[in-house]
């Protein structure tokens, strides 16, 4: 790593602040990835309760809500799938 | 001999590892995608039966010559490693449950005094007369083992949920 990296906030033995505020070119990307981590977040969230949902119905024999449940865990996962895939560069 | 003056914290290395994230935010959503595929997966192996129910037919067992009121006898049921356990409620009524705790998947015990079964681990306790969950956070109630009393004995002849 040189003294250059963009990913170190201090110049090595250079006093002062890093980059701060405005040191990012395109600062709509973060926003939008961090929103696209906020949208798989809730959607991995999700699944997990689907699942603690699916296994408490499988225990109890209720096979249809099993089925409807990973119906939703697919469709959930497509989701995350699709919002990591819709901005090509920036995965 | 005088030591080598020590570097202090704050010099190059440690800011180094300081200022860079180890995992950066496209590394997370691509581990957090990663995470939902396995989600899907693991609900694939609960819709297709990968864990076993302990219920259905594991034949008639003869589990006991008889059982007195406030007695209980263990056996397995319907597989061989699925525990239950049978008892003669002081009342007389004659009822048989699997004794895996459907929380944690402990052994139940019973408790006379209160006519429970009782989960020692996480304190789930169980309606003796019926399996219901009385207290605790056992999800569901304890599975029911069908018994018969026969000429030669109690036998064990189906395992089902309430």
């Amino acid at each position: 790593m040189s003294e250059r990296d963009p990913r170190l906030r201090l110049r090595i033995g250079a006093p002062g602040p890093g980059p701060g505020a405005g040191g990012d070119r395109d600062p709509e990307r973060a926003a939008i990835a961090m929103a696209r981590i906020a949208i798989v977040a809730t959607v991995v969230v999700g699944q997990l309760w689907a699942l603690t949902v699916a296994l408490n119905a499988y225990f109890e024999e209720r096979l249809a809500t099993v089925w409807w449940l990973f119906a939703f865990q697919c469709v959930s996962f497509l989701l995350a799938l699709g919002v990591w895939l819709i901005v090509p560069d920036d995965r | 001999m005088a030591s080598p003056a020590r570097t202090p914290p704050t010099d190059g290395p440690f800011e180094r590892i300081r200022s860079d994230a180890p995992v950066t935010r496209r590394d997370y959503l691509r581990i957090l995608v990663t995470i939902s595929g396995g989600l899907v997966v693991g609900a694939g192996a609960v819709a297709i039966g990968v864990f076993p129910r302990r219920t259905g037919s594991g034949g008639d067992v003869r589990i006991a010559e008889g059982i007195a009121p406030g007695e209980t006898v263990t056996f397995t049921y319907p597989g061989p490693d699925d525990r239950a356990i049978a008892l003669r409620l002081p009342g007389g009524g004659l009822v048989g449950y699997s004794s895996i705790c459907t929380h944690l998947a402990c052994g139940v015990l019973w408790e006379e005094r209160d006519e429970a079964l009782v989960c020692p681990c996480h304190e789930g306790r169980f309606s003796a007369a019926t399996g219901a969950v009385l207290a605790g956070p056992p999800p569901r109630p304890l599975p029911v083992i069908d018994l018969e009393e026969r000429d030669d004995g109690v036998y064990a002849v189906g395992a089902r949920v309430r």
